[in-house]
């Protein structure tokens, strides 16, 4: 590591400045969202009339069960549903 | 900007174990790590980073098992977090081109955000008060005024503090990193 006098500090502490909040959430909140997946996916399993109306929009059947429809997030349950 | 603790590997190993607490952590501590690589490293635009984001630690969280060496998360992030900007680069519908990034300026940028990382480190082991002056004026930007508001001290202190805050974080990482002696003759 190089000297580390004020301005080099200074520097070093402001090239990581925070990720926008709500990325952060989102990404905490992946855990939760993995389990109302899950839900989504035994609940369409058992109730044809459920699945259908997931596949033909799965962001609304997200937002529903309160997860945020995030591009992994819909690439993850719609992959989920290929497997089905 | 919130004080952690404890090694990455036992917060990894926290998180294997279903901590829904220590993955928040994890999430925050390297947060601003992986955005700095899409952002600066990368130069992505807020759209691409947002995905690329959120995707590393949505792999973070479902590929945790396959980690070999708890002690090695930190470069298993960064890679994993180049190699999924990469695929967003070299993915149609990129916001920048790929031919714009010099690999050699990458790896630089790269490495510089290493240190940082390891400066915020050390931060997070100073008082609230230290770390919380330091990163609202250098990494949050904000104004000496903002900065008295915001913790209730005096604006015309503020610059005194920062300078005696960078004087504890200095003291602090030459305590844990020594200077080299000069060789003998």
């Amino acid at each position: 590591m190089s000297a580390y006098d004020h301005d080099t500090l200074g520097r070093l502490i402001a090239a990581l400045p925070p990720a926008p909040d709500g990325w952060v959430r989102a990404a905490q909140e992946l855990p939760a969202a993995r389990r109302g997946i899950d839900g989504i996916v035994n609940r369409a399993v058992a109730d044809a009339a459920y699945r259908e109306r997931v596949v033909a929009d799965l962001e609304s059947a997200l937002a529903e069960v309160g997860i945020e429809p995030t591009p992994p997030i819909l690439e993850e349950l719609r992959e989920r549903f290929r497997s089905v | 900007m919130a004080a952690t603790t404890g090694s990455d590997a036992a917060l990894v190993a926290r998180c294997r174990a279903g901590d829904a607490a220590a993955w928040n952590e994890l999430v925050e501590r390297f947060s601003r790590y992986v955005y700095a690589i899409c952002t600066q490293g990368f130069r992505l635009g807020e759209h691409d980073a947002e995905d690329v984001f959120q995707d590393v630690f949505t792999r973070v969280y479902t590929h945790l098992d396959r980690l070999r060496d708890d002690e090695a998360f930190r470069p298993w992030l960064a890679q994993l977090t180049r190699r999924t900007c990469i695929d967003r680069l070299r993915s149609g519908g990129r916001e920048t081109p790929m031919e714009e990034i010099e690999p050699g300026d990458l790896d630089e940028t790269l490495s510089q955000l290493d240190e940082s990382l390891a400066i915020h480190d050390a931060m997070a082991s100073m008082t609230d008060n230290c770390r919380d002056i330091l990163d609202r004026f250098f990494a949050q930007d904000e104004s000496y005024r903002t900065i008295g508001e915001a913790l209730d001290l005096p604006a015309g202190t503020i610059a005194s503090r920062i300078s005696r805050c960078l004087d504890k974080l200095k003291a602090l990482l030459e305590e844990a990193t020594p200077p080299a002696r000069p060789e003998a003759r």
